[in-house]
């Protein structure tokens, strides 16, 4: 096996001039990576149009003081596979200092673990939420603006309990995300003292769910708890178990909540119907940013769109913080995001900007959350709940 | 756009063009020697991957094994454990012709991707292995990409080297003998359900070698790496373009995909912004048309099987 020469020369060349060239003379690159193709692809689009309209809203106010931010969209395919080689190309070819993606956990650790890690590249993901995420040995390298499904089935199931719902049937879709938040609910629920009558995981794209219905039926539990997507496998079984009155009341996380599902099966079906989702600590973030994103034609309730939008403006404040250097990105990312310091809204560019100049401490308040990352590099997630009203979902209570 | 970064990424996709080496090799020893239509590549390809992985990674509380032995255990390990399956599910759908095997060996690939899919002491179920050691992984980036590099390419050409041997020693030769006319062959006193057998546990091997070089480059598995789309499909695309029952065409065929699945994506980032996120999906098309023209005007691939050696 013999390389040429020039080829070794070039990498040893690499190696020196790598280990010297920390900052990112004057250009701030962030890759986004979308699951554009394969499973997600439906979610795809309103993740993308959240990220990038937090990087142009940065830029028209002016960009960082060391220019604007240049971003490139690649597609992670939503498979290992496909986005190893778009991290590679992000990271390598674009030039990337900082990605937001990939979206899928699978694609995730495939990605950060074969490049971004090794190529000291910071990576924000606003929807991969496994909890293998947070065991990677990551050099502080990996956050997500997403929290671990294990927080969310936990908070969920405290707060069924504290409403007075003993019994639940919970049905999953068999993939990470339906999996995790089932698991943590149940350990939950039982460890509180509820029961867990059934307990199901489903394929998704199946056409009839009427047999598992008809299982999860069988204990006897008048809810029944969906951990699946509103837009996908998750619409189905909802609207099946509606038709035939398997159940009396309905309850799913944040994957249920889409604004389609209002429109498909009708607000009158859905009095029963409560979902969960991570919200601001201080409501006013998610107004704001349902604002901007209304504006500029997204809409905010899409699944991950505003913690898309938050881990992309966080990108943004982290390189401004760390003045444009790397190796100081993940610091920076941390010192921007959590407390103490100014607080500082979705949008709010100019005096972040401003404040940071000054030499002054800030805290992203972000839309989907505060963001207070952990020492692995999550967050913890403030949760509510929703029922459906006037067409569009109104909060019932916080959940803890 | 600098050259360090391009030479980053053509290392990357070099290991990877590698990998699917390997895949097509093992694609060609079936299809392209003995005729065996085995659909079935991500199967073989997946049980390598996870018993690499299950061999070298450190033990998890929910999950089997977890031995840390050195990664050649695993490669080797690999190899067996794809073999070991092929030798029973071989002698079982080896006696259908080849549509019918065709759909047997989907069906045991979907059946291998499901358990690893659900069964969580087994495979990690949803959320797969991470930690998968890598061969001189601690090393800086560009170097142990490097090393990598090196390393799939060594087996690559160690592969392509035997097969070489074995497609001109008389039981190539008695191969494609079989292939061409079985009842003929029969009649001169070959045993074609044996060798058969053989093609086909050979070429599960390799591709089980396949999957266990691609989980220590990835350092992670997960059931999404084993899609038929981008295992079993993108492999037969690289064989049949390339030109099955020539070695030499296999390796063509996976380094022009690859090139024009992967570089494309550069292409079509050129476009305004408007577009470039629809186009993302022309790869998909352009794969799919070339296979199509091929068949159309060169059925035999690009470099075709020679004739008589």
């Amino acid at each position: 096996m013999t390389f040429p020469r020039t080829l070794i020369a070039a990498l040893v060349a690499a190696g020196v001039a790598g280990s010297g060239s920390a900052a990112f003379a004057q250009e701030a690159k962030v890759a986004l990576l979308g699951g554009i193709t394969g499973p997600i692809a439906g979610m795809a689009p309103a993740m993308l149009a959240s990220m990038k309209l937090a990087l142009d809203q940065v830029n028209q106010a002016g960009g960082t003081s060391f220019g604007k931010i240049i971003y490139q969209e690649f597609d992670d395919g939503c498979n290992p596979q496909v986005a190893t080689d778009a991290m590679t190309k992000a990271v390598n070819v674009f030039g990337a200092a900082a990605t937001v993606g990939p979206a899928c956990s699978g694609a995730l650790l495939a990605a950060v673990n074969s490049v971004s890690i090794p190529a000291g590249v910071l990576v924000v993901s606003s929807s991969a939420t496994s909890p293998k995420i947070t065991e990677l040995a990551d050099k502080d390298l990996v956050f997500r603006t997403v929290p671990s499904d294990d927080f969310q089935g936990r908070a969920l199931a405290r707060t069924l309990l504290a409403r007075g719902v003993k019994q639940v049937a919970v049905a999953y879709v068999n993939n990470d995300y339906g999996k995790g938040l089932a698991e943590a609910f149940k350990a939950e629920f039982e460890a509180s003292g509820g029961m867990i009558t059934q307990f199901r995981g489903h394929e998704d794209k199946k056409a009839s769910y009427r047999s598992d219905l008809a299982e999860l039926a069988k204990g006897g539990a008048d809810t029944l708890v969906i951990f699946d997507y509103g837009n996908a496998s998750g619409l189905t079984i909802l609207r099946q178990a509606i038709e035939n009155g398997f159940f009396k009341q309905y309850v799913g996380a944040d994957g249920m909540r889409d604004e389609n599902l209002i429109k498909t099966l009708g607000e009158a079906n859905l009095k029963d119907f409560l979902v969960s989702a991570p919200v601001g600590e201080e409501g006013v973030a998610f107004q704001q940013f349902s604002e901007m994103a209304r504006k500029a034609g997204v809409d905010p309730n899409a699944t991950f769109a505003a913690t898309s939008y938050d881990a992309a403006f966080l990108i943004a404040l982290a390189m401004e913080a760390a003045k444009g250097d790397k190796s100081k990105l993940p610091q920076a990312l941390r010192a921007v995001a959590t407390a103490p310091g100014e607080p500082i809204l979705p949008g709010e560019w100019e005096k972040a900007k401003k404040l940071l100049a000054e030499g002054k401490e800030i805290d992203y308040k972000g839309a989907a959350g505060d963001h207070e990352f952990d020492k692995a590099g999550d967050v913890p997630g403030s949760y509510a709940l929703f029922k459906v009203e006037g067409g569009t979902y109104k909060e019932v209570a916080k959940m803890k | 756009m600098d050259t360090v970064g391009l030479l980053n990424y053509a290392i990357f996709m070099g290991v990877l063009i590698g990998i699917y080496a390997l895949l097509t090799l093992g694609l060609n020893v079936q299809w392209g020697y003995a005729g065996l239509f085995n659909a079935g590549v991500a199967g073989f390809f997946a049980v390598g991957a996870y018993l690499s992985a299950l061999l070298t990674a450190p033990p998890a509380p929910d999950r089997i094994m977890g031995w840390q032995l050195p990664t050649a255990v695993g490669w080797l390990g690999a190899m067996v454990a794809a073999a070991a399956i092929a030798w029973p599910i071989g002698k079982v759908t080896l006696r259908f012709r080849s549509d019918y095997l065709a759909i047997a060996t989907i069906g045991i690939a979907e059946v291998i991707r499901l358990v690893l899919r659900t069964e969580d002491t087994l495979s990690g179920g949803v959320r797969g292995i991470t930690q998968v050691p890598r061969p001189f992984g601690d090393l800086p980036y560009e170097w142990s990409q490097l090393i990598y590099l090196a390393l799939t390419w060594a087996l690559v050409l160690l592969v392509f080297w035997g097969l070489e041997r074995q497609l001109t020693a008389p039981w190539g030769r008695m191969m494609r003998a079989i292939r061409e006319n079985e009842t003929a062959a029969a009649a001169m006193g070959k045993h074609v359900a044996a060798r058969r057998l053989e093609a086909f546990v050979l070429g599960s091997a390799i591709m089980g070698l396949a999957g266990a070089v691609y989980v220590h480059f990835m350092r992670a598995i997960t059931p999404e790496a084993i899609d038929p789309m981008m295992v079993t499909f993108l492999v037969w695309i690289m064989l049949i373009l390339g030109g099955s029952g020539n070695n030499r065409g296999a390796l063509l065929g996976t380094l022009l995909i690859w090139v024009i699945w992967s570089a494309s994506e550069l292409l079509t980032d050129r476009l305004p912004a408007e577009v470039a996120t629809q186009a993302k999906y022309v790869r998909v098309f352009v794969i799919g048309l070339l296979l199509q023209l091929v068949l159309r005007w060169r059925p035999e691939g690009i470099l075709p099987e020679p004739a008589g050696r």
